[in-house]
């Protein structure tokens, strides 16, 4: 049976700003919000959209990735025909070929698509926190009879020139692409996620293939191909939650809005729009007699002897008594030891604060730091992290990192 | 065959001890009573035999078993999705026995023909009034190298004082064992003595086809209960070793050990005790973690995800989706899945179950001895 749309879920970002997070880890895989990967967000839309057949292109450090999707139940994409698939590069009888540019993840994969022989493919990002309704999308799409669709947020037009802008007509077609231009001439960004038809794709894909001098990138050689040639292309306005969460202050500022719904907009609160994760199926928090929790959010598994302020725990965190965290980002089965304080930060996934360590310190005038802890690391007691630090191997007690 | 699983089946009793907390079972069965925050009786056992190696277990059900059938699904999160073996949920069989069996000598002779296709060498039968992280398969070896014909688990513990009253020995009666070098050789129903006694666990291995025959003959004789009609008259002939259990168990005797059994697990020592063994699994909700916001105050509170806290809550076991408002208080409670507690409202010794409300400004309160107890979708 033919599906009317499936998508393709670009994962291969190797996430190299996010550095001590992306060690092991592909950027989707990276933890957010409590209980969530960051992946967790385009699969739940294209659940809650319909999507039911979803590939996922990875290349970096897939082995966390792979396991966390196994056969897609957790999203309800563990079906007979169509579900989640893993898409890595494979080997040919050619030689293997490491996917070249977003373009080309997408055409190395045009056998997988043309198994379901969709009308439509949509292409997500895997590196965005996002809630958005794939299906008003392609409603759009089919309204304007386009043959391509980019969604679009209006940004401030003095940020507009850190983007890739769509300059379209009173009536959304696009007329003109610039990337990160000086000169700004819309402050339409393009969201990196486009709606094709597929016979578009496909032919705009292998045109580009045998190009020797493309990048094999949709931003800089099949966009620009599509208006070269005139094709029908429209921009679609997203006007809700929307964030790019490649690098650790926005990782972690995004992570802080979580715990703001009513003002920052991302609800993870919604009874409509679930965002569904691989649960760890440990049992419930507790928090003892002399532990303060004020603002924050703590998942299953935490054991809250401590002061918790403002922050976000992940599962199977433990916060010793008289230990501070506050303005934290804490990822899962991290231990935080008697007397630590720990603030403005992200801890990743395993880490062991010692006693009376600190880590990362509120910001001030000059000093705006997130400090960063990367998994597994233990940090010695009463060592020091500095708030612009980047930890990625242990540290012994009493040491100081800045 | 790689032996990677146990050589044995389970049985679980999904409906014993019903009749103990008639509130907490007026739309369920005890197996799927929730306890301690996310979980239902019947996950303790169902995930101690999944981490002991029984990948088959059989489910015989009586009555009001929707929401165990809605609970279980199709066993995935035990791990139980299986072509060969996994869950069986066995409703009873309405053409067959005109009235619905009691004992558990007709629950076995409806599953039968079932128990003589199997392969497993052995038998293992739980009910699920006991929440508990057992070792079956320390079980399994201690029948196994005893060379008994039965083992049966116990606990040292105290008979509740409520318990003690019961007279009725025709339904849901409880077992005390009379011990002569790990043989039990008296089986003590409904016993009246005070202090620690060797309480049955109702947890039994046997030679599956020894099961076979002794519920063949039983059921001709017209006999329900196995303990009563099969162990106890037999104790001479059949070798019934007692399998001693030491490590923690909740056993749910009546509403109040249920209220207690749950407040004891804000004692991390229990909760370590009960949960930090293999994983006990469940349903899964995919709730959001819990949210405490601005005046929130909470003191020694065992909390599931998926809670909106703004008020204060002291020694409480809060389960998935309970939402307390501003200013209310709640303390010494056990609020059930998706309870609404409106702003300023004051509640103590409170067991809500399933989709309580209490409004705003609503003030009500139990006692240590008798927390109050609140029926599914109330509104207070």
């Amino acid at each position: 049976m033919a599906k009317e749309m499936i998508a393709m879920l670009l994962a291969g970002g190797q996430g190299s700003r996010l550095y001590a997070l992306t060690q092991k880890l592909a950027k989707p895989a990276v933890p957010f919000g409590g209980k969530y990967r960051i992946i967790d967000f385009p699969l739940s839309n294209c659940v809650n959209s319909g999507i039911d057949t979803v590939g996922i292109l990875t290349q970096y450090q897939p082995l966390v990735l792979n396991e966390y999707i196994g056969n897609g139940q957790p999203w309800d994409l563990d079906r007979l025909h169509g579900g989640v698939h893993v898409l890595p590069p494979y080997q040919q009888a050619s030689g293997s070929d490491w996917y070249k540019g977003t373009a080309n993840a997408i055409y190395q994969n045009i056998s997988f698509i043309e198994r379901y022989n969709p009308q439509y493919v949509i292409i997500l990002s895997g590196d965005q926190i996002c809630k958005q309704d794939y299906s008003d999308f392609l409603r759009f799409h089919k309204e304007k009879g386009a043959e391509f669709s980019v969604a679009v947020m209006e940004v401030p037009w003095d940020e507009a020139s850190r983007f890739g802008l769509m300059v379209a007509d009173e009536n959304d077609k696009i007329t003109e692409f610039q990337e990160k231009p000086k000169e700004p001439k819309s402050n339409l960004a393009s969201m990196g996620i486009y709606i094709f038809n597929w016979d578009i794709l496909k032919k705009y894909l292998i045109e580009d293939e045998a190009d020797p001098n493309s990048e094999n990138d949709f931003g800089n050689n099949i966009i620009p191909n599509l208006l070269r040639d005139g094709r029908n292309m429209y921009a679609y306005h997203f006007s809700g939650y929307w964030k790019d969460v490649g690098t650790i202050s926005s990782l972690w500022e995004a992570n802080m809005e979580v715990l703001d719904p009513e003002h920052s907009g991302i609800n993870l609160f919604d009874e409509n729009w679930k965002i569904y994760s691989r649960n760890s199926g440990m049992t419930g928090h507790r928090i003892s007699g002399d532990a303060v929790v004020e603002n924050c959010m703590i998942t299953d598994g935490c054991r809250i002897s401590g002061t918790v302020k403002h922050s976000i725990l992940f599962a199977g965190v433990t916060v010793e008594t008289g230990a501070q965290v506050e303005d934290a980002v804490i990822m899962g089965g991290t231990t935080i030891k008697a007397g630590a304080v720990v603030k403005h930060c992200i801890v990743a996934e395993n880490v062991v604060i010692g006693e009376n360590a600190e880590v990362g310190a509120m910001p001030t005038e000059g000093e705006k730091g997130v400090a960063t802890v990367g998994s597994g690391v233990y940090v010695g007691d009463n060592a020091k992290i500095g708030p612009n630090a980047m930890v990625n191997s242990n540290v012994k007690g009493g040491e100081e990192q800045w | 065959m790689v032996n990677s699983n146990a050589d044995a089946l389970g049985i679980i009793f999904p409906n014993t001890y019903d009749t103990l907390v008639p509130e907490l079972v007026s739309e369920r069965l005890m197996a799927s009573i929730p306890f301690a925050g996310r979980y239902r009786m019947v996950d303790f056992i169902l995930s101690s035999m999944v981490n002991s190696g029984i990948g088959n277990i059989s489910l015989v059900v009586r009555k009001n078993y929707h929401s165990l059938m809605d609970h279980l699904g199709s066993g995935r999160e035990w791990d139980l999705t299986r072509k060969n073996g996994g869950l069986n949920i066995v409703p009873p069989f309405a053409q067959k026995n005109i009235k619905v069996y009691t004992g558990r000598v007709e629950a076995l002779a409806s599953v039968l023909t079932f128990l003589k296709s199997q392969k497993e060498k052995y038998v293992v039968m739980s009910d699920t009034n006991i929440a508990v992280n057992f070792d079956f398969k320390a079980f399994m070896d201690a029948h196994i190298s005893s060379g008994a014909d039965v083992t049966v688990a116990y606990s040292q513990s105290d008979v509740p004082a409520s318990a003690r009253k019961r007279e009725d020995i025709n339904s849901d009666m409880y077992y005390t064992l009379d011990i002569k070098d790990g043989r039990v050789v008296n089986l003590d129903i409904n016993s009246k003595a005070a202090g620690p006694q060797n309480f049955s666990m109702n947890i039994y291995i046997m030679d599956r086809e020894l099961l076979i025959s002794q519920i063949n003959t039983a059921y001709l004789h017209g006999h329900s209960f196995f303990e009563r009609d099969i162990l106890s008259p037999q104790l001479d002939k059949l070798n019934v070793q007692a399998y001693r259990y030491d490590g923690y168990l909740a056993r749910i005797c009546d509403l109040k050990s249920y209220f207690d059994e749950n407040m004891k697990l804000l004692d991390e020592e229990n909760l370590d005790a009960l949960f930090s063994g293999d994983s006990i699994y469940t349903k899964i909700r995919d709730d959001n973690p819990t949210r405490y916001i601005g005046e929130a105050k909470v003191k020694n509170v065992v909390c599931a995800d998926g809670c909106v806290i703004e008020g204060e809550a002291e020694n409480c076991i809060l389960f998935r989706g309970v939402k307390i408002g501003k200013g209310a208080k709640v303390k010494n409670c056990v609020l059930m899945q998706d309870t609404v507690v409106a702003e300023g409202a004051n509640l103590e010794y409170i067991i809500s179950d399933k989709n309580v409300t209490f409004t705003a400004g609503k003030e009500l309160k139990g006692s240590d001895s008798f927390p109050v107890y609140v029926a599914k979708h109330q509104t207070v």
